[in-house]
């Protein structure tokens, strides 16, 4: 153990509780008896067995199925059919990817993505690379939607009053009211529609406003910035939204911001974070990162620094950071710092610090406040980061002219008009209010007080039932639209897919429809605007944009100057005088999911089984908070209680997380859907029903009853452990930081191979020949633990090219879970606000594999390019392989997963890649079929192949670029040089398996103040 | 005491063990033999919706294989040709013969022709056309010489057996890259120094491990 880790040590002893400093979970820092058990499994006791159930006649039942079914196959040869083309389209050549650029919007924030289509049909997204500084990889929500375009469950036809129709028939209802309506100018019709940035759906709404100037259009989102906009409208004067540039920010402020998860624009944001986060020698500087929040967030994981504090204290933390700066000679407006009182919840000396480092970073700091926040801290937030001179360096604002952002308070205004009787017509287009509006509006309720409903949505959901008229919309990858983003630039959005069912429009199709009284078409109407757009669009210029998928415009950022009067005027006394918090008094906090975001996507089996990156828990959500909130209120994980607040009431399972404040619940929207489809009906509860317009992000005065029953969770934390024997053995606190290695820029600039020398190396001696890797390309990858957010983008875009099934919330409780590349996430230090720590871990292709020397039918061996392959037809599932992998990446089909694939799921499956049989290992492949790709359209076109032509799904999709994967032969490429950077280390590198894929030691930069 | 069995039988035993050892070897040669893709597939020709004669169109006409299968060289599959392709001439030649009529058929009613598949490699292997045309691989070296089919069958056994023979030693099926289509080339004598230079000019190493083939 070297001197570093002896400082590691001495800290670790100076903790709190149990002076542990790494752990796994909570579970694991307890320790009990059945825990160790558990990890030390592979799977948990009995899930080798079929059935619960099996007796011995479902035995004999299925023995006697299969063998009739083996009897009948032996005996003819499987005839195949050859279907060629009448007329061949001519941009197909079969057995080729064609990629078309197109734009995915949530809300007004954009994705830029790249989507791969195969014999016309989308197979695979992912980043836009034309997109400013490279784009933002694939998020996961936009990797995942192509399995939303397969959806079984999406509406196929019109519906009205429960029965089965088409839009060419609700075109016949709309003619007579277009009629009546453009004679009485829309008076008793309203138009409710989710936030869009699309250029065309401004000029179609400016229309419908005309021709129906008393009509009510209402945009809504249950997740939103309606507070950030509020907050800068009273700073600015103009609804403003800040563009921040991380390139530019050392010292970094975050009040309940999820910058890098669930916000707006997260992935551009942690692009340009971790951009300054590749240190590569002693010399190089680095950012730091505060975080002030009230529960665990994704970012916490690239935090240097975090407070735990209740949301309704982070107007008193703000203040206090105000008064903090004023103190240290910061010219603060009187009037601003008379009104706001700081707040004496907040850590004295952490704020001081904070206040500190801002001010010795003018213009090169950043505050940023989350979307959860009162509009009050947003209006601070400028106003300090104005003071601060960082307006116009790490930060500017910008107006959208082509986006209409979600208005909360004009969907209570329309319901009350609903109610009143006001509206005669309401016309719904796309979002689902039944489920997501606020509780107290009782949307549905009001539904009833309107003559004809029509709700337009790709499923046949809650609102949808709840209407008179259902249509069906398109999916974004099989229709036309536009985009613009926050910087200016205009996106395109076009069809990559004939619509899989005939019947059903798209959302500008519907809206021309409504505001013209006639069909249009899609292309036409975006054509049309970007004629006015941009000119001089011919169309060759037309045929550049649908290349390119979008069109740069540079329009400079506003550097408007916050009035601090009316800043002053925004902080009620009421803001900085929060009520105390008990365990009859809680606070609840309301997050997105970053699995199904407000619900949209809880029909996707991937993102249902996607690991919350925060929580890991899979299928659900539940209500989270800290072990002492939970004993002071005598629950215990997967009790399921019944949260009140204000009168309302849901069911919720509770799961204790580290790092939340105490008396502070946490509840993830977007579950406990009841007619989602499928896949996400009924998966999880429904935390809306707890939700009002006066607390839509945090509220007061939520109680928990007794637990009434236990609900089962799928956690992924604890599976698939590393090394789990002999950190029973030897203790997780040594073992740990010899498999995630971190230090502090200090230590590393004091001594750049600290990560090298965390663990003694001893004389690595092989018992047997080694074979030699020195010729022609030889893979090999890296991942910086230092640019990694977590946010398990790779793991959806590998399931998305790898055709890794869906295995259900049972299979993943049996630690059966398939993804190849999981985000293990490690907690260290305090237990009351942890670090997180948080590392990708996928098959490291070990030149000495030890799952190699077990196969006992040699179904995984090594290629000479130093891939580990696996050969599914060999394979005969003993599984040893498994077992003797140390990193746990082998996954094993114990069922035919894909047996009962629904037809269109099919579509989505890539057909470059084998579809695994029951009984067969799999695991990741390093993305074989890209390289061989790769190297036969090298070969093909004559020329050599080069640094990044072969790129894995997830190098692909990673945000931050954390993941580099190349040829380590040679000494040009991208992975080599990464390789021979001082931090690299390979994880247990000194069981002499010598794997392909190293990591980077992470840094972190923790103020000296606060140690 | 007497003897139970007479001595006559004493060689009994050897002769049961050796005529059970040649049994058990027939055995196993008649399945090695009779199993095998060599046996079982190669000779395959299905009933096809029209009886297309490659003998015809390649042998006596002398069209080129890429004339049809136009993927060849830059997909991995070499494409079925589109009802379209067959129409370019049958619009006028032969445009009422009775056998035609199903491409008649599927040209004015858009529906595809439905050919059986011959040439199949399992879904687990992938096979690419253009890597093997790129290096000088003809066709007729897996789809022997279909000039002289009159329906098309399989000539080969496609087995990995069969690939790998060739994958380790490829010297006699590498042609000048003019040549790929040409059906019944003949090696020239000095085939194995033209191997060796095309070997060192396309740098031709073909894989023989899993991941050439499996993904």
């Amino acid at each position: 153990m070297n001197r570093n880790m002896d400082d590691e040590m001495k800290h670790a002893s100076t903790a709190t509780n149990a002076g542990k400093k790494y752990w796994l979970s909570l579970r694991d820092r307890a320790g009990t008896p059945e825990y160790r058990e558990m990890v030390a499994r592979e799977f948990p006791e009995g899930t080798a067995e079929l059935f619960a159930t099996m007796n011995r006649r479902t035995f004999m039942t299925l023995m006697g199925a299969s063998m009739a079914l083996a009897g009948l196959t032996s005996c003819r040869r499987p005839e195949e059919e050859i279907v060629p083309y009448v007329s061949r389209p001519e941009e197909i050549t079969l057995g080729n990817a064609l990629r078309y650029a197109t734009s995915m919007t949530l809300g007004t924030d954009v994705h830029s993505v790249l989507v791969t289509a195969r014999e016309g049909r989308p197979v695979h997204i992912t980043g836009n690379t034309l997109e400013q500084r490279g784009g933002t990889g694939a998020h996961p929500w936009a990797s995942a939607s192509i399995l939303d375009l397969y959806d079984p469950d999406r509406s196929q036809h019109a519906v009205t009053g429960g029965v089965p129709s088409t839009v060419q028939d609700f075109i016949g209802t709309w003619t007579p009211l277009f009629t009546k309506y453009t004679q009485n100018g829309g008076t008793g019709l309203a138009f409710l529609m989710r936030p869009h940035a699309s250029p065309t759906a401004t000029r179609l709404l400016d229309g419908f406003r005309a021709a129906f100037p008393a009509a009510v259009v209402t945009t809504y989102d249950p997740v939103c910035d309606a507070r950030m906009l509020e907050g800068h409208h009273r700073a600015f004067g103009r609804a403003l939204r800040p563009v921040y540039d991380f390139t530019v920010a050392d010292v970094v402020l975050a009040l309940d911001a999820d910058l890098f998860g669930t916000e707006y624009g997260a992935f551009e944001h942690a692009r340009d974070f971790a951009a300054r986060r590749r240190v590569t020698s002693p010399t190089d500087t680095m950012n730091r990162l505060y975080l002030v929040e009230p529960g665990l967030s994704q970012t916490a994981a690239l935090a240097d620094h975090r407070l735990r504090l209740p949301a309704s204290r982070i107007p008193g933390a703000t203040a206090a950071l105000l008064h903090a700066l004023a103190a240290r000679g910061l010219a603060v407006p009187a009037a601003v710092l008379s009104a706001a009182t700081a707040g004496a919840d907040a850590d004295a000396t952490w704020i001081d610090a904070v206040a500190e480092d801002l001010l010795a970073h003018r213009g090169r700091g950043l505050v940023v406040a989350g979307r959860g926040q009162d509009s009050a801290v947003h209006a601070l937030v400028a106003l300090i980061n104005a003071l601060l001179g960082n307006v116009g360096q790490t930060v500017g604002y910008a107006a959208q002219p082509y986006a209409a952002e979600s208005d909360p308070a004009a969907l209570a205004d329309l319901t009350m008009y609903m109610r009143a009787g006001k509206v005669e017509t309401l016309v719904i287009l796309g979002g689902n209010p039944v489920y997501d509006a606020p509780a107290d509006l009782d949307f549905r309720g009001a539904l009833a007080s309107v003559g004809t409903t029509i709700h337009a949505g790709t499923h046949h959901d809650e609102t949808a039932r709840a209407c008179t008229w259902h249509l069906p919309l398109r999916h974004y990858l099989e229709a036309w639209s536009d985009v613009s983003s926050m910087r200016g630039h205009l996106g395109i959005v076009q069809p990559l897919i004939e619509p899989l069912y005939a019947d059903g429009i798209s959302d500008i199709e519907l809206l021309a429809l409504l505001s013209g009284g006639a069909p249009a078409k899609g292309r036409d109407l975006v054509k049309a605007t970007w004629q006015q757009l941009v000119p001089g669009m011919d169309d060759r210029a037309w045929r550049g944009v649908l290349h390119d998928g979008l069109f740069p415009r540079a329009i400079p950022l506003e550097t408007p100057v916050p009035d601090a009067n009316a800043v002053a005027s925004t902080l009620r006394p009421a803001l900085f005088t929060p009520p105390a918090l008990s365990a009859t008094n809680l606070e609840v906090t309301f997050r997105p999911s970053p699995a199904v975001f407000d619900g949209r996507f809880a029909n996707n089996g991937w993102l249902q089984e996607f690991p919350d990156p925060v929580t890991k828990l899979t299928w659900d959500n539940a209500a989270l908070m800290n072990r002492r909130t939970a004993a002071a209120l005598g629950l215990k994980d997967g009790d399921l209680v019944r949260l009140s607040i204000s009168g309302r009431e849901t069911p919720m399972p509770v799961w204790t997380m580290p790092g939340h404040a105490d008396h502070c619940v946490t509840l993830t929207l977007g579950y406990g859907r009841t007619n989602a489809g499928r896949v996400g009906t009924g998966a999880g509860f429904n935390a809306y029903r707890l939700r009002t317009s006066m607390a839509m992000d945090h509220g007061i005065g939520l109680t928990a009853g007794a637990p009434f029953a236990t609900h089962e969770m799928a956690c992924v934390q604890d599976h698939h452990g590393l090394d789990v024997e002999r950190m029973a053995r030897e203790g997780i606190q040594e073992r740990l930081p010899q498999l995630y290695r971190e230090g502090t820029l200090e230590e590393y600039r004091a001594h750049p191979d600290f990560a090298k020398e965390r663990v003694e190396m001893l004389p690595l001696v092989s018992s047997w020949d080694e074979h030699r890797y020195d010729q022609g390309h030889q893979w090999g990858m890296t991942i910086d633990l230092n640019a990694c957010i977590g946010c398990g983008a790779c793991t959806i875009a590998c399931q998305s090219e790898n055709n890794i099934p869906v295995v259900g919330k049972r299979m993943v409780m049996n630690g059966r879970e398939m993804h190849w590349i999981r985000i293990d996430r490690y907690y260290t230090g305090d237990v009351d606000n942890p670090g997180v720590r948080v590392m990708p871990v996928g098959c490291q292709h070990c030149e000495m594999a030890p799952c190699e020397q077990v196969c006992p039918v040699a179904a995984t061996s090594h290629d000479e390019e130093g891939l580990n392959v696996m050969t599914y037809n060999r394979c005969i599932g003993t599984r040893y392989c498994s077992n003797n992998c140390p990193y746990k990446v082998r996954r094993f089909n114990f069922h035919n997963y894909t047996a009962d694939l629904p037809e269109t799921v099919r579509m989505a499956q890539n057909p470059d890649v084998s579809v695994r049989f029951r009984g067969v290992m799999e695991k990741c492949t390093y993305c074989t079929q890209r390289i061989e790709r790769g190297k036969i359209a090298a070969k093909r076109d004559g020329r050599p192949l080069k640094d990044g032509d072969i790129m894995t799904a997830c190098e692909q999709s990673c945000p931050t670029h954390a993941i580099v994967f190349g040829d380590i032969n040679d000494p040009a490429s991208r992975v080599t040089a990464e390789k021979a950077r001082d931090r690299d280390y390979a994880l247990l590198g000194e069981f002499n398996l010598r794997p392909r894929t190293t990591f980077l030691a992470r840094l972190r930069n923790p103020n000296p103040r606060l140690g | 005491m007497a003897q139970i069995f007479p001595e006559r039988v004493n060689k009994l035993p050897g002769r049961i063990a050796l005529s059970g050892g040649i049994l058990v070897m027939l055995v196993i040669a008649g399945i090695w033999y009779y199993g095998s893709p060599e046996y079982t597939d190669v000779g395959y020709m299905p009933a096809q919706p029209i009886p297309y004669s490659h003998k015809l169109h390649v042998g006596e006409l002398g069209l080129d294989c890429r004339y049809c299968h136009t993927g060849v060289e830059v997909s991995p599959v070499a494409m079925v040709p589109p009802t379209q392709t067959c129409m370019n001439c049958h619009v006028s030649i032969k445009a009422d013969s009775p056998k035609l009529a199903p491409l008649r058929e599927s040209w004015e009613k858009g529906t595809p022709l439905r050919w059986i598949r011959i040439h199949k490699v399992p879904d687990y292997a992938s096979f690419d056309h253009s890597a093997h045309l790129r290096v000088g691989v003809g066709c007729e070296s897996c789809h022997g010489n279909v000039a002289e089919m009159e329906e098309v069958f399989l000539a080969k056994p496609l087995s990995m057996g069969w690939c790998l023979d060739c994958h380790r030693d490829p010297d006699a099926h590498l042609r000048p890259l003019d040549q790929i289509t040409t059906m019944g080339w003949q090696p020239p004598a000095t085939q194995n120094e033209f191997a060796a230079a095309m070997k060192a000019k396309y740098d031709i190493q073909p894989p023989e491990t899993c991941s050439g083939c499996h993904r």
